[in-house]
């Protein structure tokens, strides 16, 4: 009997295929002899399906034939359980439901890593690794990730932000309002996306109009700041809980077009030797900064992190302004790509070491809430009795 | 025709209402023939035996006068055969502690079931002599179910045997299978209940933790709880081994094969089959053999002499002072619990909980350095210590009736626990101090002197004093009568509805009562 951990990835988003290729990349790094592993691969509409050759990133290059050779699936609770449901049961070849004892979202943008796929998990009851649904879906969206970095007096560029419809309604009044609050250079942002889809810098106004209009194709909400120009792009990834936390070293990214693309992130090197998403991508680990640089650095993580709420492994990332040497918080991945893992090989944590870390905080989060709760054993409606004899006893 | 066959259901029908209190008792005495003995022998009323046996040998006579004088007088024998049935299965009715009815009591009841209907079918279908023979059977049987409850409790060891051997095996199959589980035995005379629940909440900081619940600590109560609530994930298992003879630790060891062990008292607890405490010691100390077998670590209690004078040179104690590598210091304690610094093996760190009582404080100081042992940060450790509980019925404060304030140390049982929780109690300053109490039970010849010592202990502390059971708390009586304790001021109930209704007369918001053992059935009188 061991610990079976469900990694579920895939899912409706911008950052499917990322999301395979992460997911691939955990499962096969897995400790075997203490977990047992189901993978559950989420389809682009969301159906489930779970087949042992998804341990192999081939399989997913014909997906038709995988999906045709792989058993649907669906995830509920029975009992005190909650199982891997198979969907197509014949007669004769029943597949026996499998106890799931903690799931593994490997999942990246809206609609799964955005507190959707956690309140899921959250529902039915069933441990899950990272970030729960309010750090998720604040992580998410960049523009209330921000209001909560103020409020917890942590450094983020200033913006303004507004909805499409607003934008249709109002689009000089807006335009003019960011030339005059945030002023050229802008980076324009649909607020809830990763992986830097649908972002763009914009020199002058018509690069704004049509940076606006990518954005909005994203997301109903965008965000405006001002872009840095001496620009040094630092990330840090943290692992742990509120409890306690750690940083790991830093890495800073290569840029292609003055910023990250969603190109430079996952299509770096696909040409030649095949999509091996963050971790392929050129970069500089660790991130060639002063030590100074890089403790204070380290230690804004640990505040980003705590003041969200996360959990698990995140990745966090930082703007340095080379003029002024000031640090801002950029963005959160709540779930980041590769779940960084690189970033913890450069740190002396193996990945097989970092994932059974994931795990045990996972439960760790589940007992600490059992902890809370589980001396509370009254049941107020004893005391009720309803309908026309009278309330006896009742304080409704 | 009709008679007859009325007085065989009536008489089956008895048999059987009469089974639910014996197999009540049965269950309370552990299924073992020769406890449940004493009790029958400490709990038959004299008046009711002389009637059930005077009907018997009237049923004799009326058998041996022919069947047909039998057959016209059988109805009567029935109805007081359903008389003492009807009243016997109300006093399980009215019990604190009823009858479960397991899978086991349910194959015994089908068993005397089935033996009873057979007797009457057969005896009224064959008729004669025989028939004569086998109703009269069936009359004795349901009128003295006592005999019934062995008689099928008997037939069904072998049933019984292979049901246990199948669940025990099955238990040490996933307890082997899951991947790196540590299993950690808790065993004592007293104090490895709520040992247990300490080191559970504080080893959770680190680990999934099964633990037995409440008081399963048999060896079917282990396999049961690994049967139903063994997961892949669990990472430790904590596991409570009672025992009332020698052998019943290595029995449970056998199942589990413990990776650490907690002793956390050695004292006159069963004294009735253990004889000494020296029994008692071999006994709790099955469990370090098992442990070393595996070489494991083995704490226990260094404030225990028995322990301490007898224990190996690689038991690793703790105690409630200094002088062991895990203590406490500097405690302080009051009306919200108590604040002391603990030292574990050297790194000191500053805990508070609202667990009252020294033994309590102890009990933590076990658990510490077991979880410390496994590896969990000091700081985590007085984080979980701050959010303990005290577990249910154990000196827990709750507010009573008319806003006064109760200790509920109902699960309390040994005497230095009870003599304790007074200490307990008069550490609640200016507050009007009262204690209701059945005394204990189970102590062999220290009975007597430990229920003395309760009451002497009580008169000292407390301004009224109510008593449970007007036999049981004679020696409380005397004790607190000697310690010079205005008898004005002592109340004698029947049971423990009476002394509430007693205590609510005269307590209010500055009272504080302590509520000590309360017993089931079998021993209130």
């Amino acid at each position: 009997m061991k610990t079976t951990v469900a990694f579920i990835f895939g899912c409706r988003s911008v950052e499917h295929e990322v999301s395979i290729i992460s997911a691939v990349q955990a499962m096969r790094s897995v400790n075997k002899e203490k977990y047992d592993i189901v993978p559950i691969y989420v389809t682009k509409n969301g159906e489930m399906y779970t087949s042992e050759k998804m341990y192999e990133i081939e399989s997913f290059r014909d997906m038709k034939a995988l999906i045709a050779d792989a058993d649907p699936v669906t995830i509920i609770k029975t009992g005190k359980d909650v199982v891997l449901k198979f969907l197509n049961n014949k007669m004769f070849a029943k597949k026996k439901d499998i106890v799931l004892n903690v799931a593994f979202p490997v999942v990246h943008g809206t609609n799964c890593e955005d507190g959707t796929l956690q309140g899921y998990l959250e529902f039915l009851g069933l441990p899950y690794v990272g970030c729960d649904i309010l750090s998720s879906a604040v992580g998410m969206d960049k523009a209330v990730f921000k209001y909560v970095m103020k409020a917890a007096d942590l450094p983020v560029l200033d913006c303004i932000c507004f909805y499409a419809r607003e934008y249709a309604k109002n689009k000089e009044e807006l335009i003019s309002k960011a030339e005059k609050e945030i002023g050229y250079p802008m980076i324009v942002k649909p607020v809830n996306l990763g992986s830097s889809v649908g972002i763009t810098k914009a020199n002058d106004k018509n690069a704004l109009v049509d940076a606006i209009d990518l954005a909005v194709s994203f997301s109903d909400k965008v965000l405006i700041e001002h872009a840095v120009s001496a620009i040094r792009e630092i990330n840090c990834s943290v692992v742990g809980d509120t409890d306690s936390c750690e940083a790991s070293v830093l890495e800073e990214p290569f840029m292609n077009d003055e910023i990250l693309s969603y190109e430079d992130k996952y299509m770096a090197n696909s040409k030649s030797s095949g999509s091996k998403g963050m971790a392929s991508l050129s970069r500089k680990i660790p991130a060639d900064i002063s030590e100074e640089k890089s403790a204070e650095i380290r230690e804004l993580a640990k505040k980003v992190f705590k003041a969200l709420g996360a959990s698990g492994v995140v990745r966090i990332d930082f703007i340095v302004d080379t003029e002024t040497d000031k640090v801002y918080v950029n963005e959160i991945n709540t779930i980041p790509g590769s779940l960084s893992f690189y970033l913890w090989e450069a740190t002396k944590l193996p990945y097989s070491e970092l994932l059974d870390k994931l795990i045990s905080l996972a439960f760790r989060r589940n007992r600490n809430r059992e902890n809370l709760t589980f001396t509370i054993d009254t049941n107020i409606l004893s005391g009720i009795s309803f309908g026309a004899k009278g309330a006896k006893g009742s304080k409704m | 025709m009709f008679l007859p066959i009325l007085a065989m259901v009536i008489a089956v029908v008895s048999g059987f209402l009469g089974l639910i209190r014996q197999y009540q008792m049965l269950q309370q005495n552990s299924y073992f023939a020769s406890r449940y003995f004493r009790w029958l022998k400490g709990n038959t009323p004299i008046l009711p035996l002389a009637l059930k046996g005077f009907v018997v040998i009237l049923a004799f006579l009326a058998a041996m006068l022919g069947e047909n004088t039998f057959k016209e007088s059988i109805t009567l024998f029935a109805a007081v055969a359903l008389y003492f049935g009807w009243r016997a299965a109300s006093q399980n009715g009215s019990s604190i502690k009823k009858l479960v009815y397991t899978a086991r009591v349910k194959r015994m009841f089908a068993f005397s079931f089935v033996l009873t209907l057979m007797l009457g079918v057969l005896g009224l279908v064959i008729g004669g002599i025989i028939g004569t023979v086998l109703l009269t059977v069936l009359v004795v049987l349901s009128i003295f179910p006592e005999i019934l409850c062995l008689l099928s409790l008997f037939a069904l060891k072998p049933v019984e045997i292979s049901y246990a051997n199948y669940y025990i095996n099955d238990a040490k199959k996933l307890l082997s299978s899951v991947y790196g589980i540590k299993v950690v035995g808790i065993t004592g005379s007293f104090g490895k209940t709520s040992t247990k629940y300490i080191l559970s909440r504080i080893l959770s900081e680190k680990f999934n933790v099964l633990h037995t619940p409440e008081s399963f600590n048999t060896p079917m109560g282990v396999v049961r709880t690994i049967r139903e609530s063994l997961k892949a994930d669990t990472e430790i298992f904590v596991c409570e081994m009672g025992a009332k003879n020698v052998g019943d630790i290595k029995e449970i060891c056998d199942i589990v094969h413990p990776d650490f062990g907690l002793i956390t008292s050695v004292g006159a607890q069963h004294l009735e089959t253990f004889k000494t405490t020296d029994n008692v010691f071999k006994t709790k100390f099955e469990l370090y053999d098992a442990v070393k077998a595996k070489g494991g670590v083995v704490f226990a209690n260094g404030d225990n002499k028995i322990i301490v004078d007898n224990a190996n040179d690689d038991v690793i104690l703790y105690s409630s002072d200094a002088g062991t590598k895990f203590y406490a210091e500097n405690i302080t304690s009051g009306r919200n619990g108590a604040n002391f610094d603990l030292v574990l093996n050297g790194e000191k760190v500053a805990v508070s909980t609202k667990l009252l009582g020294r033994h309590n404080i102890l009990n933590i100081i076990g658990a510490a350095a077991l979880a410390y042992e496994l590896g969990v940060m000091p700081e985590d450790i007085a984080f979980a210590i701050s959010r303990l509980t005290p577990t249910e019925h154990r000196l827990e404060l709750k507010t009573s009736v008319k806003g006064s304030l109760l200790i509920d140390d109902a699960y309390n049982a040994n005497p230095e626990g009870c003599l304790e929780a007074v200490n307990v109690l008069n550490s609640f300053d200016g507050m009007q101090k009262v204690i209701i109490t059945p005394g204990l039970v189970e102590l062999g010849d220290k009975e007597f002197e430990c229920n003395k010592a309760l009451g002497s202990a009580a008169a000292k502390v407390c301004d009224k004093i109510i008593f449970v059971g007007k036999k049981r708390s004679e020696p409380l009586v005397e004790g607190a009568k000697e310690a010079g304790f205005n008898t004005d001021n002592m109340y004698i109930a029947s049971s423990f509805m009476e002394a509430m209704e007693i205590y609510t007369a005269f307590c209010n918001e500055n009272t504080v009562v302590l509520l000590e053992n309360d017993l089931p059935d079998n021993y209130l009188k």
